[in-house]
């Protein structure tokens, strides 16, 4: 896949989204990341960062862009992907009351993008109040449903909030800021062991070999059938007559046929408090031995 | 030869109490002098007799208060629609009521295309055709080489053919929501919503943007009006760049242009003191023919897409309560901000409980910044009920009600949305008008097709496209419905000291009709044949 990895962070009118926003942007990254924001006023980088700026868009020397969505979202992410600026990867701040899987769909849909996942953040010391508010609750319930990962602010994660959040999603919960900010920064196409980094505090990797022929349909039961904590997971594994390119990500499932002939594979990564290289090698074994029967059967 | 000119008019209609009618209006440059007979203007010295629009009606030139721009320029595309419709150019365009009218007529048109552009079509509406779902397989047999694709007339959803699936790379191994499956796993061809629309518009050239903003689009838009009577619209929800004012400014600025453009800045994409500064600026800017400086708010979604908020008990058939756009918190900020500003808003209510939280966000406002003549404008006003026309009245706040919506959806809002006793008091133009309230009523073009007169035989009858009558009780009198499209529309934009009647002082903007709208019932007012319009003392016949 060439696309181009599109993350967006989602949560309710002052959860946090712009604090986490202003943090990835002063993050040394080494890649050029485009920020879209709603609200160009709220963003705080030091003036030293600054490379120039102007009504719309300003640009830093860690290579981050940010700019205004302005009132028509899909209109911006049409301008960059014909535009020159050939961004790495792409976040985009979703509205106080938007849906963040309405937006993070066009990645799905368009071949130009990769899904990236979507983050929601959550303030934890109003969420609860906010869940049963009369006019927002459900549309508040639905950003947390859709999420791939969900950043509690504001407050320490207790186990009555772990809970109420563990009723509405299945997805990872992180804690802090940098963890947050390791995870949406994490390498999106990791290829090989050997170029795995050490692990890392708040993620950790896993990689297999994919030395046996799927049936596609029996891989995507495998795949949804992964142990918890795995947030993203890419590679290739060959099928009856052709590659397939495989893309999770959270709660979404990509298998593909891919046009050329490339080494197989799996990597996964996770949080690594919660992803176990142990319970996947088992997971994956298994997969193996029933790659060729039907789903059906299984 | 005079610069004062004496049109003749078979009967003049003023919406001016002090003198209803007339046959003669004398103009000097772009202001009506005198109203009356043929000697009106005698005082003022000579005059040159105009007797161009001696066979006909004139009124004052319609008001649009809630219309959008890209009404004009969707007619690049071809029309797909259940109900017949005019473009334009005047080309009528026949209604398909079924979907071998559809494949038929855009079979038609494919073969006046150049081979290599796309076919798109606009306006299908499934919720008219009783047969089966618009699916590739229909389309196919129009094409099988050219990529097609066909708006659905909420701009929501559409309908592609096999080619354009294989041009975006959709097959039975996508995954996005929204890119619709058969029992088989193949995609239908239906694709719902913007994202799993957008890799298609993207490499079909279908932009939005082009189709308001450019000079075609704007020009388009103005035939649209004058066919109507219009010579004086709305774009509510714009977004108005600087390039976007120096074209606007421009075009609006030629004497012959035939309307005067009121923008409404989209309130979004920016903290609200950003917006109000940016439409305090865009203020500075009006000319004659562009009005600008107000704002435009959204909050809800609309009614038959079950995405407005409604009030206790909800929808009928049990569906969620509809989605906010803005939060309450945040609409509360937009108008206090804007209040605080002085600006001017309109406000997007199509639900009860939108409407509720919206006029309460006001008053909230006016209890910090306290402003009586603000005149914000609730935009749709479609489950509104006395209770809240009053609150409205005691807040000089205007409605422009959506009067389209009873004949076009008043049976499926029976049937399917809110169901039939609060269907019976929608759009209910007649308890705004006994509660006091400012009224307008409005098309909402493209959504509905622009002409102020139909509009006002909506108000007026209250049928629905089955013959219905829906909500006796609600129905308004010609007169009623005449100042609703005139000087109740200029009032909700602040321009009734310029235009909404024919009287002396004011912007010389006529409607051109052949017959006369107040006779009979006004059970003929949506066949009345417009003529074109005066637009600042220039004729423009259509």
């Amino acid at each position: 896949m060439t696309g181009i990895p599109l993350t967006v962070i989602g949560g309710y009118l002052g959860a946090g989204k712009t604090t986490l926003i202003n943090q990835i942007l002063r993050e040394p990254q080494g890649k050029r990341y485009l920020v879209m924001v709603n609200d160009f006023g709220a963003i705080n980088v030091d003036a030293s960062l600054l490379v120039s700026a102007d009504e719309d868009t300003i640009q830093l020397s860690n290579g981050c862009v940010c700019c205004t969505m302005g009132a028509d979202l899909f209109l911006a992410i049409g301008d960059v992907l014909d535009g020159d600026m050939r961004p790495d990867h792409i976040v985009i701040e979703a509205s106080g009351i938007a849906d963040p899987a309405k937006i993070a769909n066009v990645a799905v849909a368009e071949p130009d993008l990769v899904y990236q996942g979507i983050i929601t953040v959550v303030d934890g010391a109003n969420i609860l109040d906010q869940l049963v508010d009369h006019f927002v609750g459900n549309q508040v319930r639905d950003q947390i449903r859709v999420a791939d990962l969900i950043y509690v602010s504001k407050t320490e994660l207790n186990d009555h909030l772990s809970m109420q959040l563990a009723t509405i999603s299945k997805a990872p919960i992180l804690k802090s800021d940098a963890a947050t900010i390791e995870m949406l920064l994490s390498p999106s196409t990791p290829k090989a062991p050997d170029q795995i980094a050490a692990p890392h505090a708040a993620y950790t990797k896993w990689f297999a070999e994919a030395d046996v022929e799927f049936n596609r349909n029996t891989l995507i039961y495998a795949l949804q059938d992964r142990p918890k904590g795995v947030f993203r997971m890419k590679g290739f594994v060959r099928a009856e007559t052709r590659m397939l390119s495989v893309h999770v990500v959270g709660a979404h499932i990509d298998v593909t046929t891919f046009p050329n002939d490339v080494e197989t594979g799996l990597v996964a990564i996770g949080l690594a408090s919660e992803m176990n290289a142990q319970d996947l090698d088992a997971w994956w074994a298994k997969a193996k031995e029933n790659a060729r029967t039907p789903y059906s059967m299984l | 030869m005079s610069d004062i000119i004496l049109f003749e008019a078979k009967k003049v209609i003023t919406m001016d109490p002090n003198r209803p009618t007339a046959t003669h209006i004398a103009v000097k440059g772009d202001r009506i002098l005198a109203v009356g007979g043929a000697d009106c203007a005698d005082q003022w010295g000579d005059v040159t007799n105009d007797l161009s629009l001696s066979d006909f009606i004139l009124t004052p030139g319609f008001v649009e208060g809630h219309a959008h721009m890209m009404a004009g320029a969707i007619w690049d595309f071809a029309y797909a629609g259940y109900h017949d419709r005019i473009d334009p150019d005047g080309k009528l365009w026949s209604g398909k009521g079924d979907l071998n009218s559809v494949i038929g007529d855009l079979s038609e048109y494919e073969k006046t295309l150049p081979e290599d552009q796309p076919l798109v079509g606009w306006g299908l509406d499934p919720i008219f055709l009783q047969d089966e779902r618009l699916s590739r397989k229909h389309l196919d047999q129009i094409s099988e080489t050219r990529p097609i694709a066909v708006l659905f007339s909420n701009f929501h959803l559409m309908c592609v053919n096999s080619k354009t699936l294989e041009v975006v790379g959709y097959s039975n191994e996508t995954n996005a929501e929204g890119v619709i499956k058969d029992d088989a796993g193949h995609p239908t061809g239906e694709l719902q919503e913007m994202a799993a629309m957008f890799p298609v518009m993207r490499r079909l050239g279908i932009d939005f943007r082009s189709l308001s903003q450019t000079e075609p689009a704007i020009r388009s838009y103005a035939k649209v009006c004058q066919r109507a009577g219009v010579t004086t619209v709305t774009d509510l929800f714009s977004t108005l760049t600087d390039d976007d004012v120096t074209t606007l400014t421009r075009i609006t600025g030629e004497a012959q242009f035939p309307v005067r453009i009121v923008p409404a800045l989209a309130a979004v994409g920016a903290a609200p003191p950003e917006i109000a500064q940016f439409a305090l600026k865009l203020r500075s800017m009006s000319t004659d023919k562009l009005r600008l400086g107000a704002v435009k708010l959204m909050t809800d979604g609309s009614i038959q897409g079950w995405t407005a908020r409604v009030k206790w008990p909800g929808y009928v058939g049990g569906q969620p309560n509809g989605l906010w756009n803005t939060p309450p918190e945040l609409i509360y900020e937009l108008v206090e901000e804007m209040q605080r500003a002085g600006i001017q808003m309109h406000i997007h209510v199509n639900g009860d409980e939108a409407s509720d939280v919206s006029i309460g966000a006001i008053e909230a406002a006016s209890r910090k910044h306290p402003w009586t003549e603000a005149r914000h404008v609730l935009q749709h006003c479609q489950m509104m009920g006395v209770d809240q026309f009053k609150r409205c009245a005691n807040m000089g706040i205007c409605t422009n009600i959506f009067a389209n919506h009873i004949w076009y959806f008043g049976d499926q809002h029976a049937a399917l949305t809110i169901g039939n006793d609060r269907a019976e008091r929608m759009d209910a133009v007649r308890a705004a008008l006994d509660a006091g309230v400012n009224v307008a009523i409005h098309s909402d073009a493209p959504v509905t097709p622009m002409g102020p007169l139909f509009t006002a035989w909506c108000a007026v009858t209250r049928q629905t496209m089955s013959g219905r009558v829906l909500g006796a009780e609600q129905c308004i009198s010609v007169e009623e419905a005449l100042h609703a499209i005139t000087l109740g529309a200029a009032y909700t934009l602040k321009l009734d000291h310029d235009i909404g009647s024919i009287e002396a002082g004011k912007i010389a903007d006529f409607a051109i009709l052949a017959q006369d709208p107040t006779e009979g019932d006004g059970s003929a007012l949506k066949d009345i044949d417009v003529k074109g319009t005066v637009s600042s003392g220039v004729v423009h016949l259509t």
